[in-house]
């Protein structure tokens, strides 16, 4: 069943690719990266068969930083909304430090 | 095992479709916190609990909840009434504690944790998972009722 997992996790990934294309907003951008890592726990599963302690590890650190990744997003969403009055993703017109 | 792993697998590609295809973002955030349990509910049929509890709790129980709270709280003004329909369950559910507890109280009794702790925790697997499951679905049903009920 291996494969059957590694399928639903390409699906899960594909839909998740698809519904940021297709986001008009940041939540439903936040939604749709939830939804990817999500296919990245699904893609884990494998590794456990062969490696399982070394897969627990990558499991963990998955977890947890890709929880902190969504947690920032969170924020910058709040962020973005008390400054601009939107969550509109076109009002994210460019991304990066400007480096003087 | 193999019939289980394929309806799940079956069940988190349909509620992954219904988040791109429906339009209201906090029906999408929820389909999204069902995919995330199901996904997670696939390590438990390959016996590995611990990933499960970090899903659940981390993922789902953290950040999920709150993407459904923002995708809730852009749509509507949030309300801060409580309603008598929901301390029903409570009630039931602080009871069913309650009774665990004092059923239980005598042999567990106070003990320091150490190493290897959960491992001899005296409880049943299959009993925490079925509380983990229903205390996301009241949350997730809590939403909708306070959507709901500010649509109308």
């Amino acid at each position: 069943m291996i494969w059957f997992l590694l399928v639903v996790s390409a699906v899960v990934l594909f839909i998740g690719y698809l519904t940021a294309i297709s986001s008009k907003d940041l939540i439903r951008l936040l939604i749709s990266l939830e939804l990817m890592f999500g296919s990245v726990f699904l893609a884990l599963i494998p590794l456990f068969t062969t490696l399982p302690s070394s897969a627990f590890g990558v499991a963990v650190i998955t977890i947890f930083t890709s929880s902190s990744e969504l947690l920032i997003l969170i924020i910058a969403i709040m962020l973005i909304d008390k400054e601009f009055r939107t969550i509109s993703v076109e009002t994210i017109s460019s991304g990066g430090d400007r480096v003087d | 095992m193999d019939y289980l792993v394929l309806t799940l697998g079956i069940a988190t590609v349909l509620f992954a479709c219904g988040v791109l295809l429906t339009r209201d973002n906090l029906y999408a955030s929820l389909y999204m916190s069902v995919t995330l349990i199901l996904i997670a509910t696939i390590y438990t049929v390959y016996s590995i609990q611990s990933v499960f509890v970090l899903i659940t709790f981390i993922f789902v129980g953290a950040i999920g909840i709150i993407t459904i709270a923002l995708a809730a709280t852009y749509r509507f003004i949030p309300a801060r009434k409580i309603s008598v329909y929901w301390l029903i369950p409570i009630a039931i559910v602080t009871a069913i504690v309650a009774y665990t507890y004092y059923l239980y109280s005598g042999q567990i009794g106070i003990v320091f944790i150490k190493e290897h702790s959960f491992a001899s925790f005296p409880t049943e697997y299959l009993l925490m998972v079925v509380f983990l499951v229903s205390l996301m679905a009241l949350l997730m049903l809590s939403a909708i009722k306070l959507v709901r009920g500010e649509g109308s």
